[in-house]
């Protein structure tokens, strides 16, 4: 199975969707700092990739790319068989791709279930966003007490709750998480990947980002550890969190 | 201060305020989420007088049928103006948006005036009170049907804007965008149409705010410049962006314009209202409702 182009008679560039997304040569940034440098990535239907790496190593700048909030400077974005790359993040939203970004961007002044219906707001979701929320209410504990709250007066791990929980509340080709561990309390952690080990065993296609191994032992399929916005090693997770070099680079001691 | 003038007040502070309300809440709507002061709200409001005008007074139709024309003229207007003033700005770099549109919305306002006066000519068009009558609700204090009407149907409008607002799929996505624009596209929120349609919503009540603009004093097409002023005034004395702080400073302009006119006169009514909103702007610069440096619906 290739996941590269080839190039037809007439030089035109077919694929095979058989990976979900795939990044090709993505370049990215701010202004003239690029911090994604030609990077490579691809995420196969069913899988849970997981990007680790240090902060201001462009894990964040990548998923915002491939969401469409930032435009590439250059390379490619495929998602299932089509160029996206350029696209408005809400074309990417209705061709499936979901990005819970880091720090939530919840709607501060909306409730947490108004916050929760904005997750279905695609015509198709929104006709069964009932059954969504209850879905969700089931599979995220403790937010159903919240529904009518503001937002703005969660906590730190309410919020990142919701935003998954928001995330959730549409079919999704790809799920894209930034560091969902963030900022939270340990058993704040536990109950957000345990919310996510429950999407990845349905099968569902994930993009994940954090910053070390910590947590993602019961949902990486496939890690890959970038360093300066390009991938440097790959690998499963148990090879990889034996290898000194990498455990003592990138993440620190265990 | 007799009974009869604190009652005479707080009619006229309610009819004032909720025409008032009606005109500003619209801007308070694009402010919230496009982020501009939208000057052509002024020129909706004198299209609504002549809507008004030529509804009532030229065809004989009744006021109903007024109100549902000037939404609809106005809504498309207010889309079109978006569509070639706001929406060509958008996403480009290297300039003062909020500046840039001040002045492309403005210019807009400028034609239309202009296309009015081409069409209709400078003089004022009487729309003489098409719902006569009215109630002596105490000793001297008479609540005409036409400003009943006209305060109930602003108020009906504005809470119809609250609950669309508040339950529907479209309000949801206006107030997400006004909340955080990354997330509401991320939703799948198209922007790029939503924006159009809340101006062309926001035009839509200050078209239906002419209307009654129109029947109480005149259609002309100098009709928006004062309302478009009185807006302005009125979403900054609320608070940028803020719904609830808009309608707050509605009544209360409303109240203190109704209070200073019954009190010393109408010549000094102004003078009083101007002077009290510097105050409340030199000690509160957000507004009465406003967060300080943010702003959202």
């Amino acid at each position: 199975m290739s996941g590269g182009p080839r190039e037809t008679a007439n030089g035109a560039v077919s694929r095979r969707a058989d990976a979900i997304l795939e990044v090709r040569e993505l370049w990215s940034g701010y202004g003239d700092t690029m911090v994604v440098r030609g990077l490579d990535l691809r995420v196969p239907p069913g899988q849970t990739v997981v990007i680790i790496g240090p902060n201001g190593h462009g894990k964040t700048t990548l998923l915002r790319t491939i969401s469409g909030l930032i435009k590439p400077r250059r390379g490619e974005v495929w998602l299932a068989g089509d160029r996206v790359d350029g696209r408005s993040p809400e074309h990417l939203a209705s061709l499936g791709m979901v990005h819970i970004p880091q720090g939530d961007l919840l709607f501060p002044d909306m409730t947490v279930e108004e916050n929760l219906l904005m997750g279905a707001f695609l015509p198709s979701s929104w006709r069964t966003r009932r059954a969504a929320l209850e879905r969700v209410y089931g599979l995220i504990p403790g937010i159903r007490e919240r529904a009518g709250q503001r937002a703005r007066t969660l906590s730190g791990g309410e919020r990142r709750l919701v935003g998954l929980g928001r995330g959730l509340m549409r079919e999704a080709s790809i799920l894209l998480i930034d560091e969902p561990s963030l900022g939270l309390a340990p058993v704040a952690i536990e109950r957000v990947y345990a919310a996510i080990r429950d999407i990845h065993d349905v099968g569902t296609t994930i993009l994940l980002v954090e910053e070390n191994f910590t947590h993602i032992g019961d949902v990486a399929d496939i890690v890959h550890v970038v360093e300066m916005g390009s991938i440097v090693r790959t690998g499963p997770l148990e090879e990889l969190s034996r290898d000194r070099t990498v455990v003592q680079t990138y993440l620190g001691a265990l | 201060m007799h009974l009869t003038d604190v009652i005479g007040i707080l009619v006229e502070t309610v009819v004032l305020g909720s025409i008032y309300g009606l005109v500003a809440i619209g801007m308070t709507l694009i402010y919230g989420t496009l982020r501009i002061l939208d000057m052509s709200q002024g020129s909706m409001v004198m299209v609504g007088s002549f809507v008004g005008w030529g509804v009532m007074v030229v065809a004989g139709w009744s006021p109903a049928l007024a109100i549902l024309f000037a939404f609809a003229i106005t809504f498309a207007l207010g889309t079109f103006t978006e569509l070639i003033s706001v929406q060509p700005l958008m996403g480009r770099r290297g300039f003062d948006f909020e500046m840039v549109t001040f002045i492309t919305t403005f210019a807009v306002a400028i034609v239309f005036a202009n296309v009015a006066l081409q069409i209709f000519g400078p003089f004022q068009k009487d729309v003489s009170p098409v719902v006569s009558g009215g109630i002596d609700i105490y000793r001297g204090v008479d609540l005409s049907y036409q400003n009943l009407t006209m305060a109930l149907v602003s108020i009906g409008l504005m809470a119809a804007l609250g609950l669309f607002l508040a339950r529907t799929r479209w309000g949801l996505a206006i107030r997400a965008v006004a909340q955080d624009l990354d997330a509401a596209r991320l939703m799948g929120v198209p922007v790029m149409k939503l924006y159009p349609l809340t101006m062309g919503l926001a035009s839509a009540l200050a078209g239906i705010g002419g209307v009654f603009l129109g029947a109480k004093f005149f259609a002309y097409p100098g009709a928006g410049d004062l309302p478009l002023l009185e807006a302005l005034i009125v979403v900054i004395f609320g608070g940028l962006g803020s719904l609830p702080g808009t309608l707050y400073a509605a009544y209360t302009i409303g109240l203190i314009q109704a209070t200073a006119e019954v009190l010393v006169g109408t010549t000094w009514s102004l003078p009083i209202l101007y002077g009290i909103i510097l105050l409340v702007l030199i000690l509160r610069p957000q507004g009465l409702k406003g967060r300080p440096e943010e702003a959202r619906l």
